[in-house]
């Protein structure tokens, strides 16, 4: 958070901490804080959803320790390290070969520890098991960018094994898996009529995602055929986000808004409506090749980037630690949150704000620069309203994460021996990343 | 419909798309090695690729259009600047803009001569691999103003010209391929990376009469030829274009006596002579 403002600020210029804290370093953290965070924020609410739908404890939560401190262990030098300049500055897996060893070190322990829940209990359903073969295929998908290719085409080509087919594969699959479960608890709709949507949506997600891929091919020294393709199958990929609202929707039509913990719910639909406001149609917006030759490599991107990122994955891992925090803390379900409320709101409209801002610059780069050929620095410099605009909203979002962390850490945890489960502070700790 | 007909959807679905991607990724790695002439990919371009990695280069830039936004896409950069003019600014990029007028400054990563020579091969070997025609139109790192603004359109040029060498000397003067609009702007006092060349003429025949001009050129339009061909033949004096050149070499690139044929360097040449 702090860092991305940080880079908002750097944006507009000038830049006086330009030789101690460049644009690029803060850059790599911000976008690997969030990459931890979320990652951090979907292990936390596998740990709470396996044994809640398993209807057992978790099988060893001294192990689910020790890779809570590994994970931080790890995300911390990298962090550190990123400050200092070392890093492997490939985008968005910058993560120095150690780090990646030991990110893969942990989703085996991770793994190893859920099913060996799932075993104990003898049962899962389909939620879960939606859930926890998203994760496991997130930790297979890591493992093409620990290729390393002479061939500068080659390597991006598998850096979107990982990047792509995380963000709008199977992350997308996990972020389903939470939103079935919790549609299905806070709604009370039929579990059977549920899960079989569940299926028909990931279903769609990874129909259209796979080959979806193609759309950050285009460019890059592939052969033609990928424009098509990836124009195709681009254009698919919101039609599963859209059928995720309906499905929000229509859960919430048959019970109504009664649930007690209407903050939780807000987090929940809020989710699905902004996955297919800023994956689905902003995505849709420039994926089109015609489109996308003009507009590839703008701010266009960031525009879509940041909001589809909060819709789909920090609002439905906030949903998740909403839902939680009853049963976890002492909070009283009953209770007015309005500081809650502010936290919604005010996260809400400042992402909103931010992607209008992007979005703004990002139309007028592509005209000035793109389309009528007028210089990138002079094009930036025309930009400056936008940029500022961005950090505002930038900053109403900061707020509203601020008050979202002092609400969850006002009621303390319910203490529990520790053969009692340890779900409680790995989402304490999902929050604290933050 | 049921709960196991939406499983195998599901599965039956994903199994299929997935087949298809890697299926279409094995074709692509038959086509990979011409579609980047993999065979020009030295050990130059591999050590370059990793200096690139190292400094992070892509959380501020973009390559391909991939990265950061947050400076100029450098895609094609080997094919607007030339070795020496790239050379001088990674030695110190804060010679070439002012925070002060761009807001935005590079900072200097300390490259070594030879990490220098080895980006700049990796980025050179990058210019060249098949994009599928991205960027539509050159993609400028700085035009001091509006391009297009002041010039007749391209198309209308080769048209109205086709005998006219004035005409044919702008158009070659403004055409992508050559990126001479990359460094010179026809606007008066607009300094790019290399000088306007708005009344270039004018200046051409004061370089003549001044007593501390040590080239060879004995006219104006001579000089004017001299000074693209071997641009560091006679560096003007003071102008920041000088003040950073690698051993008193021009910034400017010294090769276009080999991709221009001399009736191309006579158009140019009556171009820039209409420039008063």
């Amino acid at each position: 958070m702090v860092f991305g403002l940080l880079d908002a600020v750097k944006y507009l210029g000038p830049d006086p901490l330009i030789n101690i804290l460049p644009f690029d370093r803060v850059k790599a953290v911000h976008t690997n804080l969030l990459l931890v965070w979320v990652l951090t924020g979907f292990m936390g609410a596998a740990y709470f959803v396996v044994p809640e739908e398993s209807r057992t404890e978790i099988y060893s939560p001294k192990l689910a320790y020790w890779q809570l401190g590994l994970w931080v262990v790890g995300g911390v030098t990298a962090v550190v390290g990123y400050l200092f300049g070392w890093t492997e500055g490939n985008k968005l897996l910058e993560q120095p070969y150690v780090v990646k060893v030991a990110i893969v070190v942990v989703m085996l322990m991770f793994l190893y520890n859920i099913l060996m829940t799932i075993r104990k209990a003898g049962r899962w359903t389909t939620t879960e098991g939606v859930l926890v073969a998203g994760l496991a295929l997130a930790a297979l998908l890591y493992l093409p960018a620990l290729l390393v290719f002479d061939n500068y085409t080659i390597s991006i080509f598998y850096r979107w094994w990982t990047v792509h087919l995380w963000v709008e594969g199977v992350w997308e699959m996990v972020q389903a898996g939470i939103l079935a479960f919790l549609l299905i608890r806070l709604s009370g709709a039929d579990r059977e009529v549920m899960e079989k949507w569940l299926y028909v949506i990931v279903g769609l997600v990874f129909i259209a995602g796979i080959l979806g891929t193609a759309h950050h091919y285009y460019w890059v020294g592939v052969p033609a055929y990928w424009l098509p393709i990836g124009g195709i199958f681009s254009a698919l990929e919101p039609l599963a986000l859209f059928v995720m609202v309906a499905y929000a929707y229509v859960a919430m039509r048959r019970s109504g808004m009664q649930h007690p913990n209407s903050l939780a719910l807000h987090w929940t639909v809020g989710s699905a409506v902004f996955t297919a406001f800023g994956a689905g149609l902003l995505g849709l917006s420039h994926t089109w090749p015609s489109v996308n030759k003009w507009t590839h490599g703008t701010l266009i991107t960031p525009m879509h980037g940041h909001s589809a990122f909060f819709g789909a994955y920090v609002m439905i891992t906030l949903a998740m630690i909403t839902f939680a925090g009853p049963a976890l803390t002492t909070r009283d379900v009953q209770s007015e949150r309005k500081m809650g409320y502010w936290a919604f709101w005010l996260m809400v409209t400042g992402m909103f704000g931010m992607t209008l801002a992007f979005g703004a610059a990002g139309i007028g780069q592509t005209y000035l620069e793109r389309i009528m050929g007028l210089g990138y620095m002079e094009t930036q410099l025309k930009l400056q309203v936008h940029f500022l605009m961005l950090t505002l909203t930038g900053i109403l979002f900061t707020v509203g994460v601020g008050l979202f962390v002092i609400d969850f850490f006002s009621v303390p945890p319910r203490i529990l021996p520790l053969s009692n489960g340890a779900a409680p502070a790995d989402a304490e700790l999902a929050v604290a990343h933050a | 419909m049921t709960k196991r007909h939406t499983r195998l959807f599901f599965i039956g679905g994903t199994l299929l798309f997935a087949a298809i991607f890697v299926a279409l990724t094995v074709d692509s790695h038959r086509q990979f090695a011409a579609l980047t002439n993999a065979d020009k990919i030295t050990p130059d371009v591999i050590a370059g690729k990793h200096v690139w990695h190292r400094n992070n280069c892509i959380n501020c830039h973009t390559l391909m259009g991939e990265g950061a936004y947050y400076a100029p896409d450098l895609t094609k950069i080997t094919q607007q600047r030339g070795e020496a003019y790239l050379t001088a600014f990674l030695k110190d990029p804060s010679q070439f803009y002012s925070e002060a007028v761009n807001r935005r400054l590079m900072p200097n990563q300390h490259l070594s001569d030879a990490e220098i020579r080895e980006v700049i091969a990796f980025l050179e070997w990058v210019s060249h691999i098949n994009t599928n025609g991205w960027p539509p139109r050159p993609i400028q790192v700085s035009t001091g103003a509006m391009a297009g603004t002041t010039a007749p359109s391209a198309s209308a040029t080769t048209e109205a010209a086709s005998n006219n060498p004035v005409a044919l000397g702008e158009a070659l003067f403004r055409n992508p391929a050559y990126a001479c609009t990359a460094c010179h702007s026809t606007q008066p006092n607009v300094k790019l990376a290399g000088p306007s060349v708005a009344g270039i003429a004018t200046r051409a025949a004061e370089r003549m009469a001044d007593p501390g001009y040590s080239g060879e050129a004995k006219d104006a339009s001579a000089y004017i030829r001299e000074s693209i061909l071997h641009p560091s033949q006679y560096i003007v004096p003071g102008a920041n274009f000088a003040t950073a050149p690698v051993g008193g070499i021009s910034l400017m690139p010294a090769d276009f006596g080999t991709r221009l044929d001399a009736d191309q360097i006579d158009r140019l040449v009556a171009y820039l002579m209409t420039l008063r």
